[in-house]
């Protein structure tokens, strides 16, 4: 076990930071995320949110400092053993298996769960992985649509859709990388009135630009700015900080 | 009838890299090259036995498709297809090259020894035996084939072609993958390529070429990739079209261009396209 880590904290950066050339996009963030927790990670275009959700996930390497899961470094693993060891993610642009049905989509996540070393088994055979994948369509309420191809279905339904996959592979954390973007205020009041049935109990990291959304869903607050950590705490406690007033909420 | 059943084999083992993993390989001439070598050198300076032979044709391609693969699954998109036609010419140089072994482009002509089935002989010298032969192959690759892709690797392949980083954000190793569904695809060009030389009882440097990779592309393109049914559809309206035109004109390589990019552009999901679209 690393120092510093308190009992519930599942992730833990380190002093983490990366450099995309002369860029410092992440500049020593340190920052815990509890068990059963919905923090929220907040700040202005370029604060370094999503690049810190790649940190997280593999997609990119930290140049310095560390990522801990459980206690265990994952600083440089690939994105499918970061999956592997229990963290999922949605992506700010929707990522999802355009041409397959929506039963199919959900499918891929959950068969990925399992290991096979017969190739000839039909993969229908699997019941439970039938029954796992019907279990989250009904939860994403997205049944009716199951024999849909993705690609057809409504921007709000593949978000929701999205975050169901993601949810498929049986996370122990969870990123949303901004789930209401491109929707209208209309439109994110449904998601997020879907999103509470569906992520209740879970631990999840959320990078949200709607304050609406973020102050509704979440259990506290960290505040990016220049890649650095400006302020954390309750949602309270954020709207009231003088200094995030000053360089984020504007006023 | 034969050689057609042939390019259905190759067909459908390029469908399976590109139709399904959504890899467009011009690298499989070279499995398809190799594979006749496998079969046309063991017989020729070993007096090894037809099924030996049609064996090596499958083992020894998929193994030069796992050292090609591990580094062309390495990239993706367009690089891909060029590092994979690179190393076809890279192959059909050497073969063309190292003369004293392959015959060069004048080729290996041999005599394929009868297979001993127990009961009874199947000779590659008799036309209808071997049409046999390659009729029973091809089927059984099929079936192979229509099994894998309804597996969960199959899915798996599916996935990497539908969306790569989705597949693996949800933890598919992809490249792993990419990787399997290479030497797969290889080790059946390469039973293609054997089976092709057991029928002509000669195998070329020519073979290697990576414009053999094409005939699959146009097949698979003309029939619908992605679908199994759909190369083989292809295949035999492409090489029927070849037969019945070869006779009327010259330039039959022409009317299959235009085949082609009429498909392109007006079904490019092939003649599965079509039909499904009348269903709906």
């Amino acid at each position: 076990m690393a120092e510093g880590i308190g009992s519930g904290v599942i992730l833990n950066l380190a002093k983490v930071s990366k450099s995309f050339g002369g860029l410092m996009a992440v500049n020593y963030v340190n920052l815990s995320v509890r068990k059963g927790e919905l923090r929220a990670l907040i700040g202005p275009n370029g604060a370094g949110k999503t690049t810190l959700l790649n940190l997280i996930t593999g997609i990119h390497t930290a140049t310095s400092g560390k990522v801990l899961f459980k206690g265990e470094d994952i600083t440089r693993l690939s994105p499918d053993r970061i999956s592997r060891k229990g963290i999922s993610r949605t992506l700010q642009v929707t990522s999802l298996f355009p041409g397959l049905t929506v039963y199919d989509n959900v499918w891929a996540a959950v068969q990925s769960r399992k290991t096979f070393f017969n190739p000839f088994v039909r993969a229908e055979r699997w019941a439970d992985v039938r029954e796992k994948t019907e279990a989250m369509l009904e939860l994403t309420g997205l049944s009716g649509k199951a024999q849909t191809v993705c690609s057809e279905l409504s921007y709000g339904d593949q978000r929701i859709l999205e975050m169901g996959i993601a949810l498929s592979t049986e996370p122990d954390l969870l990123l949303l990388d901004e789930p209401t973007a491109g929707l209208s205020t209309q439109e994110s009041i449904g998601l997020v009135k879907r999103m509470r049935a569906l992520l209740s109990g879970r631990t999840i990291l959320l990078v949200e630009h709607d304050m609406g959304v973020v102050m509704e869903l979440s259990d506290r607050i960290t505040v990016l700015h220049y890649g650095e950590v400006l302020a954390e705490g309750s949602p309270s406690e954020i709207m009231e900080s003088e200094e995030v007033r000053k360089v984020y909420l504007g006023t | 009838m034969t050689e057609i059943l042939v390019w259905v084999l190759f067909a459908i083992s390029f469908d399976l890299i590109f139709g399904y993993t959504g890899l467009l390989s011009f690298g499989q001439a070279l499995f398809f090259g190799l594979g006749g070598y496998a079969v046309a050198i063991p017989i020729l300076k070993l007096g090894a036995g037809t099924g030996t032979g049609l064996l090596l044709s499958v083992l020894i391609p998929a193994l030069f498709a796992v050292i090609v693969g591990y580094f062309s699954v390495k990239l993706s998109g367009i690089h891909f297809v060029i590092i994979t036609i690179i190393f076809a010419l890279i192959g059909s140089t050497l073969g063309e090259t190292w003369a004293w072994l392959t015959g060069g482009a004048d080729g290996l002509v041999f005599t394929a020894p009868p297979i001993e089935l127990g009961f009874f002989q199947l000779d590659p010298a008799d036309i209808k035996s071997t049409y046999y032969l390659v009729l029973t192959v091809t089927a059984l690759s099929y079936l192979f084939l229509s099994r894998l892709v309804r597996s969960p690797l199959g899915k798996v392949f599916v996935a990497i072609r539908e969306n790569e980083e989705r597949a693996r954000l949800i933890g598919y190793d992809v490249q792993f993958h990419k990787l399997l569904s290479f030497v797969i695809a290889g080790g059946l060009s390469g039973l293609a390529g054997g089976l092709y030389t057991v029928a002509l009882k000669y195998a070329s440097a020519t073979f290697l070429h990576w414009s053999i990779s094409g005939h699959a592309v146009v097949y698979a393109i003309v029939g619908g990739g992605g679908t199994l049914i759909g190369p083989v559809l292809g295949a035999g309206l492409i090489m029927s079209l070849e037969h019945y035109l070869v006779n009327l004109l010259q330039a039959t390589d022409l009317v299959v261009g235009a085949v082609l990019v009429s498909m392109l552009l007006f079904a490019p999901r092939g003649i599965i396209g079509i039909l499904q679209g009348r269903r709906k």
